[in-house]
Formats: C-alpha cells, sequence, structure tokens
C-alpha cells in the first residue's frame, strides 16, 4: 500500500448517519493520485432528496461542483471544510499506516475480491486512528474493522467499519472498496 | 356451483384491482425517495420517468390480452398468474437499491413487471363481473370494477405518502411494496378457492395469448417511450431518438392496428372503430390522461421541490385534487342524466382547464394565498380534480351507449387503455419539454456564497425557482390540452348518451 500512486475507492455508508455541513453523506467515489490530488463525487441527502457534489483536489487547489452549475475554486476555510479523500490513501496518516497498526488483528479465513485471492482480517481500530483516515468520523470509542488484505500483493481491497462513529456517536457504518491500483487517472484542473 | 357468493368473489377480485391500481400511482410522491435510494441524484431527475412509464407501460400491453385467454383458461387461474407477476414486480420494486446490481434498471424492471401483473387484472376483473351477473346488475357490477380501478388510481398517491410516513421505521417506501406480498396473496388464493369448483372453462374459447399483438403493444410503446426520453434535457427537448424511433413506433403501433382490424375475431368490433362518438371518446380519454398525469405527477414534485413540503406534505397537497375526482365522477353521472353527456362532459373539462389556468400563476408562497378562509390552491387543485371527475361519467357512458351489454366490460376496459394511454405519452412528452425548460430557464448557476451549505441553499433557492416557472408551462399545456379535448367532445360526443349499441 505504501508504494501506492494512483488509486481509485469507492465508500458507502451503509448504516447510521454521517454528516458534515448539514448533509448526511450515503456515498462517495474517489480516484486519488498521490500525495494530494483527488477526484471526488459525494453523494448526500439533504431530507430524502439526493445530491452529488464534485470536488478536485489538483496541484492544491480546491475546486467544487454543484449540480447544474460550473466548477468554481474554493479557498481557505471553505476549501479546508471539504473532506479530503487523498489523505484516507496518506501513507503516514491513511489506511496504509493506520491498518497494520489495529490491535486484536485476527485471521478471518480466506476470500476473493474482484477475482483476487485475499485474507480476511478482523481488528479494532481507536478513535484517533478513525479520524486520522476520515476526520468526518467521528468516534469516542474503538471500531470494529474487517480488512480484506490481497494475499500474493498485500494490498489492502476493502475494508468495513462498523461502530459508534455517527452523528451524535450513534452507530454507524461504512464499506471502503478500493480498486485501480497505479492504474492511470485523469486529475487536473477543470475549466470553470 | 359456485361455493361462495358472487359479491364475495366480485369483492376479492375487484380487491386485487384495487391493490393493484393503488400501486399505478404510489409513486408519484415517494418519488424523491425511491430514486435516492437506487443512486440517481436531483441532477438525474429524468432519468426516474421510465418508474412511472414503466408500470404504465406494463398496463397497457397486459389490459388487451388475457380477457379472452382467461375464457379458456379459467378467470382464477388466470387471475392468480397475475397477481403473482405483480408481487413478483412488487419484490423487485421494494428491493431495489439495496445491492449494488439492484439500480434504477432493477426498479423499472421491478415497476414493469408490476404493470404487467395489474394491467392483466383489469379485463380479467370486468370478465369476472360479466360471468357473475346478468342485465342491469351486469352494468351495476362492471361499473363497480371500473370505479374500483378508477378509486385505485385516484388514492395512490396519498396511500403511498401515509403508508410510508406511518411505516418510517419499517423501511419507508419500501414498506408499500412489500405490503402487496400478503395483500396478492389473500386476493388470489381467496378467488382461487372460492372458485375451485366454478364454471369449467369453455374449450371452444381461444386459448392462447395472442403473443404477436402483445409483443407489438409492447414494442410500439417502448419506441414511443424511447422517442419521448429526455436524453439530454440540458441542450434539447427531445430525444437523439425522436425521429427514429417515433417513427418505428408509429409504424409498428399501426401494425397492431392492423392486425387488430383485420384479424377474423377482432378485440374491438369494426363498426365500434369506425364511430365517430367511439374515436371521440378515445381520443379525449387521451388527452385527459395527460392532463390527469400532469396533476398527479407535477403538483407533488412541485410541493417537494418549490413549497419544501416534506413526502406526506406533497402527499396531502394532491389530496385537494384528488378528492375532487370521485366527488366529480358521482356528480358527472348525475348531471349527464339531466342535462345530457356532451354539455357536462365539456363543463367538466372546461372547469379543469380553468383550474390547470390558475394553477399556471402560481408563485413561490402560493400556499400562504388564500381567498376567504380557504387556500387558493386548494380550491384551484380541487376544481381541477373535480372538473376530470365531472368529465368521467359522461365519457364512459358515451362509449357504453355505442356497445352491447355483453361488451361493456371490453367498452369499459378500453376507456381505461385511452386514458393509461394518455397518462403514458403525456408523462413521456411533457417531462422531456420540462426538464429542457428547467435548463433553459436555470442557465449555468455561478455561486460565490462564503461556504457549501450557503452555495447548495442558494442553488436550492435558484432551482426552486426553475421548477417553479417549468410546473406553471406545463399547467398551461395541461390548460390548453383540456381545451382540445372539450373541442373533441363537442364534436364527436352525443349529447343524448342514446346511440344505437353496434353489434
Amino acid at each position: 500500500m505504501a508504494k501506492l500512486n494512483t488509486v481509485s475507492a469507492d465508500l458507502k455508508f451503509t448504516k447510521g448517519a454521517i454528516s458534515f455541513q448539514g448533509f448526511t453523506l450515503v456515498s462517495a467515489k474517489t480516484a486519488v493520485r498521490l500525495p494530494g490530488d483527488s477526484d471526488t463525487t459525494y453523494t448526500v441527502k439533504q431530507q430524502d432528496l439526493a445530491i452529488s457534489l464534485e470536488v478536485v483536489i489538483a496541484g492544491g487547489h480546491v475546486y467544487l461542483h454543484l449540480p447544474f452549475s460550473t466548477y468554481q475554486e474554493i479557498q481557505g476555510s471553505q476549501a479546508a471544510a471539504i473532506p479530503d479523500l487523498a489523505k484516507l490513501f496518506d501513507p503516514t496518516t491513511g489506511l496504509p499506516a493506520i491498518i497494520p497498526a489495529g490491535r486484536n488483528l485476527s485471521d478471518a479465513g480466506a476470500d476473493k475480491v474482484d477475482g483476487v485471492d485475499v485474507q480476511k482480517i478482523n481488528a479494532t481500530y481507536s478513535a484517533d486512528q478513525l479520524r486520522s483516515m476520515f476526520a468526518q468520523l467521528s468516534s469516542s470509542v474503538d471500531v470494529n474493522a474487517v480488512v480484506w488484505v490481497g494475499a500474493s500483493d498485500h494490498l489492502i481491497r476493502k475494508a468495513q467499519l462498523d461502530g459508534a462513529f455517527g452523528d451524535g456517536g450513534k452507530e454507524a457504518a461504512v464499506e471502503v472498496d478500493i480498486s485501480g491500483f497505479n492504474a492511470a487517472v485523469n486529475i487536473s484542473p477543470p475549466s470553470p | 356451483m359456485l361455493r361462495v357468493s358472487r359479491p364475495v368473489l366480485l369483492g376479492l377480485a375487484g380487491a386485487g384491482l384495487f391493490i393493484a391500481a393503488l400501486d399505478a400511482y404510489v409513486v408519484v410522491t415517494l418519488l424523491p425517495s425511491m430514486i435516492a435510494d437506487v443512486g440517481l441524484t436531483i441532477d438525474r431527475f429524468e432519468q426516474a420517468t421510465p418508474i412511472v412509464t414503466g408500470f404504465l407501460g406494463g398496463y397497457v400491453v397486459a389490459m388487451p390480452l388475457l380477457g379472452a385467454y382467461s375464457d379458456a383458461r379459467g378467470r382464477a387461474p388466470v387471475y392468480a398468474a397475475c397477481m403473482l407477476v405483480f408481487a413478483a414486480g412488487s419484490v423487485i420494486t421494494a428491493t431495489s437499491g439495496l445491492w449494488s446490481f439492484a439500480g434504477l434498471p432493477w426498479l423499472v424492471a421491478g415497476r414493469v413487471l408490476q404493470g404487467l401483473g395489474g394491467g392483466g387484472l383489469v379485463p380479467l376483473s370486468l370478465a369476472l363481473a360479466a360471468d357473475l351477473y346478468q342485465g342491469e346488475a351486469r352494468t351495476l357490477a362492471l361499473g363497480s370494477v371500473a370505479a374500483l380501478q378508477e378509486a385505485g388510481s385516484v388514492f395512490g398517491p396519498l396511500y403511498g405518502a401515509s403508508l410510508a410516513a406511518l411505516a418510517a421505521s419499517a423501511g419507508g417506501w419500501r414498506f408499500v411494496f412489500w405490503l402487496n406480498l400478503p395483500l396478492a396473496a389473500i386476493c388470489a388464493a381467496g378467488l382461487v378457492v372460492a372458485t375451485r369448483r366454478a364454471t369449467q372453462p369453455s374449450r371452444h374459447a381461444n386459448s392462447s395469448i395472442d403473443w404477436v399483438s402483445a409483443s407489438l403493444l409492447g414494442l410500439g410503446l417502448g419506441l414511443l417511450v424511447v422517442a419521448l426520453y429526455p436524453d439530454d434535457p440540458d441542450h434539447r427537448a427531445t430525444s437523439s431518438l425522436l425521429l427514429p424511433a417515433g417513427i418505428a413506433s408509429l409504424v409498428v403501433l399501426a401494425l397492431y392496428g392492423w392486425r387488430q382490424v383485420h384479424r377474423l375475431e377482432p378485440l374491438v368490433p369494426r363498426e365500434l372503430l369506425r364511430s365517430r362518438g367511439f374515436i371521440g371518446a378515445g381520443v379525449a380519454n387521451v388527452l385527459i390522461g395527460a392532463a390527469l398525469m400532469v396533476a398527479l405527477v407535477d403538483v407533488p414534485v412541485l410541493g417537494r421541490l418549490v413549497f419544501n413540503l416534506d413526502q406526506l406534505g406533497s402527499g396531502l397537497l394532491l389530496s385537494r385534487f384528488l378528492v375532487g375526482i370521485p366527488v366529480g365522477a358521482v356528480l358527472g353521472g348525475w348531471l349527464a342524466g339531466r342535462f345530457g353527456g356532451r354539455l357536462v362532459a365539456v363543463g367538466g373539462i372546461l372547469l379543469s382547464g380553468a383550474g390547470f389556468l390558475q394553477m399556471s400563476t402560481w408563485p413561490a408562497n402560493e400556499l400562504a394565498l388564500h381567498v376567504g378562509f380557504v387556500r387558493q390552491a386548494d380550491v384551484a387543485l380541487a376544481a381541477c380534480g373535480l372538473g376530470l371527475g365531472v368529465v368521467i361519467a359522461p365519457l364512459t357512458a358515451a362509449v357504453l351507449a355505442l356497445t352491447r351489454d355483453q361488451s361493456h366490460g371490453l367498452a369499459t376496459s378500453l376507456v381505461v387503455l385511452a386514458r393509461t394511454m394518455g397518462m403514458l405519452v403525456g408523462l413521456s412528452a411533457l417531462t422531456a419539454f420540462g426538464l429542457y425548460r428547467f435548463h433553459q430557464i436555470l442557465g449555468t448557476p455561478v455561486l460565490t456564497d462564503p461556504n457549501l451549505r450557503a452555495r447548495v441553499d442558494h442553488l436550492a433557492r435558484l432551482v426552486a425557482a426553475a421548477f417553479l416557472q417549468e410546473y406553471r408551462e406545463i399547467f398551461t399545456i395541461a390548460a390548453a390540452i383540456c381545451a382540445l379535448a372539450a373541442l373533441v367532445m363537442i364534436a364527436t360526443i352525443d349529447q343524448r348518451l342514446r346511440a344505437t349499441a353496434i353489434r
């Protein structure tokens, strides 16, 4: 995982409610070029209407695309408030660093993800470890996880987190499917 | 020999038909939640159209098919098969969005199956009514079945919104479709058990489904929906396939019509097809179906996106329109007897047109405006529903007056079929137009608000304003459709409604 240059991920928030800026996260689909570029489409819900918000982070600039409108660059605190999924794959604070640091590791058997042989591992992570990966997941207690790791390449192919990291400390769950390891991605500053 | 009373048998058949008819329109208030759960976002709203048109398409295809088939196979087994298809469609619909493969195509497939099963119940229930009753009682029985079908359509949106709200913790909108399973099982099993030793099917009757006709009708309607699908509403009002798919649709539907006219035992008597009154009533019903669909679909969406009502609130807003329909239907029947069918039908559709015209002037704060103690919007919606209700009885009577008693079931089926066709085409065409206008009106907003929340709220206000303008224009078109229907009725409907029955 530490040798990654590019990667894609699908996040699905399958239980509970996780919010940012008043929107409930439903899913996120991202393409990342490390160390800091990403193109992410968040699907959020306002009441029960689904809205897609696209965020492109390229060369340190953050661009936001709302439905029906053009891309616009946002700066300062606005940009900082937008979740950055590139951080999920940061070799020092993201999945590559945090996943191996889990506690209570146990082997949950062999499995396949997208036709690739993987090893399923159960683990426990602290609230700080969780926040380090994705700031919007705030928990005050440990979180259980299942991680699918490639049997031969040791790449993390899938992860499921389950615990009290939802809004107000309520139970929530998130699934992360990871693919496109070092595949070509096109992330460039969008024209407005 | 029948083991249970006729009203019980007819009640079981009618209950199933009512459930299926409810499901035709439950989605109009549930649509935002449903599309969100299959991953469709608000900017891809046009892709939700097949959720409604899929059901209507299935309904229209199945409706003309199964009456004759059940003559040979028996009403109850075919009825149970239809209920099974309807229940299978309900399961597929209810499970949409639960797995990654169960997205929009899965949901639309579920709705098409529901429509196929539900549409088959219309001729079956009418045929059963005709089997069970003779003479004047038969007309009353047929009328009751038709009324159940109409009532299901009318109460569907409110039923869906209320049930989903009550079952918010038990699946919300999904519960509406899960509930179909026990209801369908009760109706189907009840009818099968009750008629187990009933009259044996006639061996002389046609024992096969006319698959060629079914395929032609299904293909023709499918092509029509494709032709009217708004595949790029940002840039054009029509589909890129409008001409090829539209022409192909017309050719295929013409083949279907030709086949019906030239078959040895055509479904519809040839003389009836040539009757001015029948053609006029059919065309008027198509137009009324389109106008009805405008209110059924657009009022709840307007309530959600412009007036910021929740699911139940938008259903309740629509209820002002819905209550007018049955009241109007009863009133229309009574008035037609006194003043003649044409006058009443034309008066009804003009009242409805006036309602749409008033709706075309609605401002964003419409729900705060009152006429005396009554909300202005409620008056317009009630007038619109009342007018459409008033026109139902005289138009149906116009078709019934042209047919013999034995053909009343078929005639009523044809009225429903024409109206459903109008709904299907009207919804497809007006959605395409509406979304194109929406994009034209909205343009490409530039948002410079200080944070994401403020930007989205700003965008929501702009979107609401664009939707409001779009729907005003659609309501104007609906008013024009009502005026056109009035002209058709003036030209074709017999004022006395005592035309000679065609044999």
